[in-house]
């Protein structure tokens, strides 16, 4: 393939050693960065066997762990989907003044240390806020409780969906909607049989992505969960607990159900991305 | 028949989307925000002042901003690299490669954390190798640095690759029938072409780094004035009920973040306006 | 059906679209509304669709205040200009879309709705396509496809932004035999906008001249060509 690209555009492409040193650059890269901490991660986890590794998944610690880490996805992951949806269908199906910075504000998570996110969180609805405080009186506490881990997901991933569906809109216009309009349909036979076929896969990508996110925030979470072994420990909040206690086998083996996600999701961004590269080429 | 309203589009779905989008950014990330800009009004200037210019402070926001911004620096370089060999070279595993880059996006950042430390501690299969050289890498500035070059990694590979792609070869062409060098036409010809794209990647991963916590305090070593990141910091005063103390580093964070960006910002718009829309 | 354009009005935002324009279309006219760019004719067009409304003015439908009407409700067979087919949609499912739309007391049954698709597809004369997508259509099979899903609802009027501005010299011409055939097989009162002056001239019972958001003129092709009224028509019917 290589020689092909050097015939046809023999005055426009590096001579072949710099090409090799540079994708040899580009290896080592990844291999320090990348594959190499994946390697360690599975190989940490194994260290005495997989007998062992899946009996610290098994302890009671690591199971409320997932299971808390799994509620706060079903919660949050739908919910910024939904918004995500709404936010693009509003940016992207009207005309309005100041829509670039309704853009900004909605990117506003991705410049927020998530550690201040959950600081945010805490002097919003801490005990010693006012609106926290009276909160927590009426006995619904948000803070080192259920819904400030959920709060501050839904924080750190706000952006995600909005930011996958925004530009596929935008390329596909509004003629497609416009034309099922003038054929009689209501907005959500429009919305369910024109907009959503060609939005589906990018709306699938946003939401592995935030759910990537959303199980493995660490920070935002730590800020407001206080930590409370079997209650609002989040799988990653538990790894890091055991991390500290020495019990690395326990921490790398959730570590690698992390990790696994992690590589399921770019799995099927790679195979959606095939998808997509097929159709517009056919 | 209705009577005649006023209508400004006959899209439906304006006063759901809107209501939608507008309660819930107001609802989860505004008034946070905003609970954060009221806790430093209350305060004043002076004890936010007083606040941040404690040395341990200081010290901790100097070095997240330093190494935040040495190593999306570093990411500019290596992510324009990665960029420009995955959209122009064809070789076997280039697939598997253009996915890795993402997996910073994709590992949570505490498990990159403990990877990373893993790795790098004098313990561990590259900590000692570093160690026979007589150096060590976590637990110092420089783990601090590598687990910030890790999680900035995408950032600019994934805004200059769409760039570089788009770029007709008639152009490099006509930069060498012109009788420029390959480097020449590198230099003078492509990477101004990249540069705003390039910028965006690295105001990105600029503002990554500078808040991560997740994969930094792991390999860090956590030693107030040295190897303390200000999140870091913020976590501790949070722990120690000092709300003040923490609103305080949290706007100092929030307000030389924002003022990094809009000097990004501005040197885009003159970079855009030289070499006009690419 | 019989449309009249009473002092229709159009800004957006600060720039003026449409100056207030009246226009009467006689019913089973074939209308070309004509001018360059910016001339506010696709603004007008998308008005009496019901895509836009206007800032001022009303439409009227057989004498009947439409101005209100909700763009499903006004029942026009609207054909985009770049066709706007649904392209994860067969070629019948899109013909088939709007019967499909309709409420459930008005729908017809399934087998009366494949009836009709193929009628309409027998129409534009491409009764082999129907389980194709659109992207496996040439552009003039795609645009004869718009003409029949827009004609499927049954519409009380057919609007038509530039039909034929995407295909090449050659399928244009034939399919506008094909539009001016289908206009008087179904007697719809029919309005085209286009910027070409020929196929307005050739094609069309009247037409009517915009320029900068206003009708310069409006007649018959011959007397327009003989009589233009004012000096942009003159240059541009020209050219």
């Amino acid at each position: 393939m290589s020689e092909l690209t050097l015939v046809r555009h023999p005055a426009v492409t590096e001579a072949p050693p710099a090409r090799r040193v540079l994708i040899g650059l580009a290896f080592a890269t990844l291999a320090l960065f990348v594959f190499a901490p994946l390697a360690v991660v599975f190989a940490e986890a194994l260290a005495k066997g997989a007998g062992a590794a899946l009996q610290s998944l098994a302890s009671p610690d690591a199971r409320a762990a997932i299971r808390l880490t799994l509620t706060v996805a079903a919660i949050a992951v739908p919910v910024n989907a939904a918004f995500g949806i709404a936010a693009a269908w509003f940016l992207t199906k009207f005309d309005f003044p100041g829509k670039a910075f309704l853009i900004t504000l909605i990117d506003l998570p991705f410049s927020v240390s998530p550690v201040v996110a959950g600081l945010c969180l805490v002097l919003l609805f801490g005990a010693n806020a006012t609106l926290g405080g009276w909160l927590v009186a009426s006995g619904h506490p948000v803070i080192f409780a259920l819904p400030g881990i959920v709060l501050a997901t839904l924080f750190v991933t706000f952006p995600f969906v909005a930011r996958e569906l925004i530009p596929v809109m935008v390329e596909q216009g509004r003629a497609e909607e416009e034309a099922a309009l003038t054929l009689g349909a209501g907005g959500w036979r429009v919305f369910r049989t024109v907009t959503l076929p060609n939005i589906r896969w990018a709306l699938l990508y946003g939401v592995l992505l935030a759910n990537a996110r959303a199980m493995g925030e660490f920070g935002a979470v730590a800020v407001v969960s206080g930590k409370i072994r079997g209650q609002t420990a989040t799988m990653p909040i538990t790894i890091e607990m055991m991390y500290n206690e020495y019990l690395s086998v326990s921490a790398f083996s959730l570590a690698a159900c992390l990790s696994a996600l992690a590589l399921l999701t770019l799995l099927v961004k790679t195979l959606l991305e095939r998808l997509h590269a097929r159709r517009t080429q056919g | 028949m209705r009577e005649p309203l006023i209508h400004s589009s006959p899209m439906p779905g304006l006063g759901l989307s809107m209501g939608i989008t507008l309660t819930m950014l107001s609802l989860v990330v505004l008034a946070p925000i905003g609970a954060l800009v009221a806790q430093g009004a209350v305060m004043g200037p002076e004890a936010l002042w007083a606040a941040v210019s404690r040395p341990r402070v200081l010290a901790a926001l100097g070095l997240s901003f330093r190494l935040a911004f040495f190593a999306a620096t570093v990411n500019l370089v290596l992510g324009t690299l990665l960029a420009w060999v995955l959209a122009r070279y064809r070789f076997a595993g280039r697939r598997l490669l253009d996915a890795a880059v993402d997996l910073p996006f994709a590992l949570p950042t505490a498990v990159a954390g403990i990877a990373l430390t893993a790795l790098y501690a004098p313990s561990g299969p590259f900590g000692a190798v570093a160690a026979g050289f007589g150096a060590k890498i976590a637990y110092t500035q420089g783990g601090i640095f590598l687990a910030l070059m890790f999680v900035g990694l995408p950032f600019v590979a994934r805004s200059v690759q769409p760039v570089i792609e788009e770029i007709e070869r008639e152009v490099e062409e006509a930069s060498a029938t012109l009788g420029a060098s390959r480097l020449t036409t590198l230099t003078r010809v492509i990477w101004p072409m990249l540069m705003p794209a390039a910028l965006t990647g690295f105001a990105l991963a600029l503002a990554r780094a500078v808040g991560e916590y997740g994969s930094v305090i792991f390999i860090a070593g956590n030693i107030p004035m040295r190897t303390e990141i200000a999140p870091l910091l913020i976590v501790i005063e949070l722990e120690e009920f000092d709300y003040k103390g923490a609103a305080a580093i949290g706007l100092a964070m929030l307000a030389i973040s924002f003022a990094m960006l809009l000097a990004i910002n501005l040197v885009q718009i003159w970079s855009r306006r030289r070499i006009g829309d690419v | 059906m019989h449309i009249d354009i009473d002092e229709i009005a159009k800004e957006f935002g600060p720039t003026t679209a449409l100056h207030p324009v009246s226009l009467a279309i006689p019913s089973g006219a074939l209308v070309a509304l004509l001018g360059p760019s910016g001339s506010g004719k696709t603004t007008l067009l998308r008005i009496l669709g019901g895509l836009e409304f206007p800032s001022s003015g009303r439409v009227l439908f057989d004498g009947q205040d439409a101005t209100g009407l909700s763009v499903q409700e006004r029942r026009a067979g609207f054909v985009f200009q770049s066709y706007a087919l649904f392209r994860h949609m067969t070629v019948f499912e899109n013909i088939a879309y709007g019967l499909k739309a309709r409420p459930r007391a008005t729908r017809p049954p399934k087998a009366e709705i494949a009836r009709r698709v193929t009628k309409l597809l027998d129409l534009i004369q491409l009764p082999q396509i129907a389980q194709r997508y659109p992207s496996q259509l040439s552009g003039g099979q795609r645009q004869r496809v718009a003409l029949a899903r827009a004609l499927a609802i049954e519409p009380r009027m057919l609007l038509l932004d530039e039909p034929f501005g995407a295909l090449d010299a050659k399928v244009r011409k034939e399919l506008r035999q094909g539009l001016r055939d289908i206009h008087d097989e179904t007697g719809l009162t029919t309005v085209f906008v286009t910027h070409d002056q020929e196929e307005a001239m050739e094609l069309a019972d009247l037409v009517v001249v915009m320029s900068m958001g206003r009708i310069e003129q409006i007649g018959r092709p011959q007397d327009i060509r003989a009589h233009p009224s004012t000096p942009f028509v003159k240059s541009f019917i020209a050219a």
